[in-house]
């Protein structure tokens, strides 16, 4: 019998699909967990693409930052600045970059999505583009 | 300039935003977000010019700030005037399209700058083949604001996602110039490059198309309005 615990043996790495890193910073008027963030992203790809064209895209969330008001000094309102890193198929960044500015509202406030840059890894997206 | 738009390579250069209200908030996102260049629109009818502190924080800062009149008319006649009188004013000028006689007029008046939304509160573009090669005549850039599509309700986007295919498909044609601007009154509207790119790759434009209007097409407009002065007619000008 097969427990559910059983791990699938990963796939070598010329088969595996190749990934892009999209880091990525969110403007805000509150508070935002990681699961507004996911949300608001595969909302934004299903109004764009559809269920059809999201499904090709691999997105995920894989890594989010809080950032000081220290490092964001134009702050006003109550504004919280996060930062993030998107996954998706190396094929599909464009469209995948394309969702990124779409997303305008969020509970009814103003949100706004900035791309900070690509990279092939986590890594270099975070050295390079984050920089905490 | 071909290949993918995510290729940060490609992205050197002077990037541009000719439609921001005068924010002062503003113009330092535009900064942040890697804008060399902002204009900023003022109303034509509700003119009240504050373009003072704007040039403070130019000095301050590595952003160039250019000042342009938006002007609404109700028939070509008015829009002469207005063109007229906003020229002394301003450094561009910019007419609010969407009427369709005032969509004809502007692309056959070389007076004007931009025609802002010409497809306003329309089902179709707003310009056929024959407005498209007056405005490619008189060099009237035609403006496509980024702000329509994102406030737009999501269902309906993909009309405007049309409307803006079909201006692109007659830009291919008959070669008008053609702009993205924000037309941003908070920093929640403003986009950066990169992200207009992508976002012009939804709408059908390659990376040089997007790259042009973005960067080289504002750039030019501003050139041709800082020599404006020293030109006596088509071809002639004083040194």
């Amino acid at each position: 019998m097969i427990s559910m615990n059983q791990k699938l043996k990963i796939l070598p790495p010329t088969i595996r699909d190749k990934k892009r890193y999209i880091a990525f910073e969110v403007i805000f008027q509150g508070n935002l967990v990681r699961e507004d963030i996911i949300g608001m992203i595969l909302d934004a790809s299903l109004y764009l693409y559809g269920a059809c064209g999201t499904g090709k895209f691999d997105i995920w969330v894989v890594k989010l930052w809080n950032c000081s008001k220290a490092e964001y000094p134009n702050n006003s309102n109550n504004e919280k600045k996060i930062k993030g890193i998107l996954r998706c198929r190396r094929e599909e960044v464009d469209s995948v970059m394309a969702i990124i500015p779409t997303i305008t509202k969020f509970r009814g406030k103003n949100v706004v999505f900035h791309t900070l840059g690509i990279s092939g890894t986590i890594k270099s997206a975070t050295k390079n583009f984050i920089k905490l | 300039m071909e290949g993918k738009y995510s290729s940060r390579t490609q992205l050197k250069g002077n990037f541009f935003d000719l439609h921001v209200h005068a924010n002062p908030e503003l113009v330092k996102e535009a900064e942040r977000l890697g804008f060399a260049g902002v204009s900023l629109t003022y109303d034509f009818d509700n003119y009240k010019s504050n373009f003072e502190e704007f040039k403070e924080i130019e000095k301050n800062s590595n952003i160039l700030i250019k000042k342009c009149l938006e002007i609404s008319c109700k028939n070509p006649e008015e829009l002469k005037k207005k063109v007229q009188k906003s020229r002394k004013k301003s450094d561009i000028v910019m007419v609010r399209g969407g009427d369709l006689k005032i969509n004809r007029a502007v692309c056959e008046y070389r007076g004007v700058d931009i025609l802002s939304q010409p497809y306003r509160g329309r089902k179709d573009t707003g310009i056929n083949h024959v407005l498209a090669r007056k405005a490619a005549e008189n060099d009237v850039a035609i403006e496509i604001n980024l702000n329509t599509f994102l406030k737009t309700n999501l269902r309906y986007r993909y009309r405007i996602i049309s409307q803006y295919r079909h201006i692109i498909e007659l830009k291919r044609k008959y070669k008008f110039p053609l702009i993205f601007a924000s037309n941003a009154s908070t920093k929640y509207e403003l986009r950066n490059p990169q992200d207009i790119f992508a976002l012009s790759h939804c709408f059908g434009m390659t990376m040089e198309e997007s790259f042009d209007a973005v960067s080289t097409i504002p750039e030019h407009i501003i050139e041709k309005n800082d020599k404006r002065d020293s030109f006596i007619m088509d071809g002639v000008r004083t040194i």
